[in-house]
């Protein structure tokens, strides 16, 4: 059974703070949930770099190559046709679709790999949707989340009674009855 | 006495009114969604929906008949059909400007505007693409015509021709327009989802929010992908009316066969886009309850882009002149002489008013500030940029090398209705979206909101920019 410990917060600044104070106490498995993205997150919580861009280049590179392979067997090798005996292949012209379609492969790749890969979507079930008052989350609510490390005796205890005397409201222990620990 | 004498003379006005917070910009935001439709709404629904009705009566028809039924003839083989296209798609341009091209340029304004010019894009899009899709005349044979689609006659499509860029540009765009669009409405969707009181709405939003929770993780790369879609779609907006021009500048015809049209085309696309953003926005932010996020400000800068890009038009009618002059080319003078005295000069005027000397107006702050002149005005220039597309269509192709093939085009009943049709369709479209989407985006307004009180806290004056 997996646990986890959520506090409310009222404004971003403390949320940042609380995520400074508790990484600095050896929590290691922590997140946050805001209604809007705040500067200076990914150093409160440290979040690793995005992988996004890696996604998106390689959607670029497959569109850019398979777009020209594309226009370059269909009109020069599977089905030539000779218009007043320009090239049947020329570069300039295949310029425009590949452009576009490297720019479409992208795209895809970032809205696919971001939703579907990264962030796991579709998933219409998270344990911590069970608080009513999580619902803040996404309009007013700065939530902050802790996985206590197993083994150490009242941990949980310990890491309400940190939140509450960081200033968080809403202190509640959450249990997800599927999900085993990690470790 | 001296606090008078050098008090500012012009005001500044904020692009976010009042005192906020987060929750009361949620109730503010949201709350025209949650209300009961008013009488105005559905009444301008069922207007909207009754044309959209009317299109597609004549979309039946003319499939059923076949586009003999338009005024299209030989030489004016183009008519309606790309006048429409080109001026819807000009349109939508103006939402991937304000939603990608400020974001990269850090334009914090685009913030409370970004969600409803983004949507005006994709109706456009929509309506645009009726068009060229009912000219094939046979659109279910249009699958292999325009796509690479492998077929049993062992055929593929001519990629050498800038029709066929025009059916991956124009598609490719609107595909990437609605992910843009949607990946930003995500979390405005799980908010949705979590202040609604009703358990259909929140199961529908919930299903569309995808499970989305703000996860710090999530925002991460949330703001990588966004910011790399608009860095993409900045080019893609460039290369979509690019490629609309060389549909025309690779002809050989007098009136078409100019170097200028790509930057010319965008120019006109970026100018009409924003003149048909204020015609929205106007009604929009009054009838909604949207002026405090959607300031004086916001319209005038909308104005001083109208401003600009309607001078690179002008500079655009200019060296079209002056080259038909210099070039030494009898037709190509002919064309321009034509368009000004010949059957069709009541267009050319009537483009003249309304691209060239109409948008002057906005060089007077006072005017910037009325919102009635300034809506007045976005309409008049959305029929300059049509008759701009008349003329080039048209004109260019009534009239040109050989006497003996001129001919007059005259629009047929099918041709209006098809075209009025569209903007019913566009309308009942735009009106469903302000009924079940919010039309600003509460998720970014509120991330503006904390900077500005941040800056002020810290005691630097309120960026309009903001450092990111």
């Amino acid at each position: 059974m997996k646990r986890w410990i959520l506090g409310e917060f009222s404004d971003p600044d403390s949320l940042l703070k609380a995520g400074r104070a508790l990484r600095g106490g050896g929590h290691r498995d922590l997140d946050a949930y805001t209604p809007y993205p705040i500067h200076g997150m990914e150093d409160a919580f440290g979040l690793g770099p995005s992988r996004v861009p890696l996604i998106a280049l390689c959607g670029a590179l497959a569109g850019i190559s398979g777009g020209y392979l594309l226009q370059f067997f269909l009109n020069a090798v599977d089905y030539p046709i000779n218009v007043a005996n320009r090239p049947i292949h020329s570069l300039p012209t295949n310029i425009p679709v590949t452009f576009e379609l490297g720019v479409l492969l992208a795209a895809f790749s970032i809205f696919g790999g971001l939703l579907f890969y990264l962030c796991k979507f579709p998933q219409p079930y998270h344990p911590a949707f069970e608080l009513e008052a999580f619902r803040s989350a996404s309009t007013h609510g700065f939530w902050v989340s802790v996985v206590p490390q197993p083994g150490q005796q009242n941990v949980e205890a310990k890491v309400m009674e940190q939140l509450r005397s960081l200033g968080a409201a809403n202190v509640s222990l959450i249990e997800d009855p599927e999900e085993e620990p990690e470790e | 006495m001296d606090a008078q004498l050098t008090r500012e003379p012009i005001p500044d006005i904020p692009l976010i009114r009042g005192k906020n917070t987060d929750r009361s910009l949620t109730d503010t935001l949201f709350g025209f969604l949650w209300a009961k439709p008013g009488r105005a709404w559905l009444a301008l629904f069922g207007f909207c929906l009754s044309l959209t009705g009317m299109l597609l009566g004549c979309m039946a028809y003319v499939i059923s008949t076949g586009i003999g039924v338009w005024g299209n003839n030989i030489p004016i083989a183009w008519a309606f059909d790309i006048i429409n296209f080109v001026w819807w798609i000009g349109i939508g341009h103006a939402g991937t400007l304000i939603s990608a091209i400020l974001l990269l340029l850090q334009q914090k304004w685009r913030t409370s505007i970004n969600r409803l010019a983004e949507a005006m894009t994709l109706f456009a899009v929509v309506c645009a693409v009726i068009f060229p899709v009912l000219h094939t005349g046979r659109p279910w044979l249009a699958l292999y015509w325009l796509f690479p689609y492998p077929n049993t006659m062992n055929i593929w499509p001519q990629f050498r021709s800038p029709l066929m860029w025009d059916v991956f540009a124009v598609s490719t765009y609107g595909t990437v327009s609605f992910l843009f669009w949607y990946l930003g409405l995500i979390p405005d969707l799980a908010a949705l989802r979590d202040s609604s009181q009703s358990k259909v709405r929140r199961v529908v939003y919930g299903i569309f929010s995808l499970g989305w929770r703000g996860s710090a993780k999530h925002w991460r790369d949330w703001k990588f992908a966004y910011l790399l879609l608009a860095g993409l779609s900045t080019p893609l907006v460039l290369s979509v009316h690019t490629i609309v021009s060389f549909d025309f500048a690779v002809a050989q015809l007098p009136g078409w066969h100019a170097t200028i049209f790509p930057p010319y085309f965008v120019a006109g696309a970026v100018f009409s886009g924003f003149a048909m953003v204020l015609t929205l926005m106007i009604p929009t932010r009054h009838f909604m309850g949207l002026k405090h996020v959607i300031t004086e400000k916001h319209i005038e800068l909308m104005c001083k882009v109208i401003v600009a890009t309607g001078l690179m038009v002008f500079y655009g009618y200019l060296m079209e002149h002056f080259f038909a002059w210099y070039s030494g080319s009898k037709e190509e003078a002919f064309t321009f002489m034509n368009r000004a005295f010949g059957p069709y000069a009541p267009v050319y005027w009537l483009m003249m008013f309304c691209n060239v000397l109409v948008p002057q107006i906005f060089w007077f702050r006072r005017i910037r500030l009325n919102m009635k002149a300034v809506w007045v005005a976005s309409i008049l220039i959305n029929v300059g940029m049509w008759c701009e597309r008349f003329e080039i269509i048209v004109t260019s192709l009534h009239r040109d090398f050989l006497t003996s093939s001129w001919g007059m085009y005259y629009p047929t009943w099918v041709d209006i209705g098809i075209f009025t049709g569209t903007m019913g369709l566009f309308g009942t479209l735009f009106l469903l979206f302000l009924r079940f989407l919010p039309a600003v985006s509460a998720s970014e307004v509120k991330e503006y909101r904390y900077e500005l009180e941040h800056a002020a806290a810290n005691g630097h004056s309120l960026p309009h920019k903001g450092a990111h």
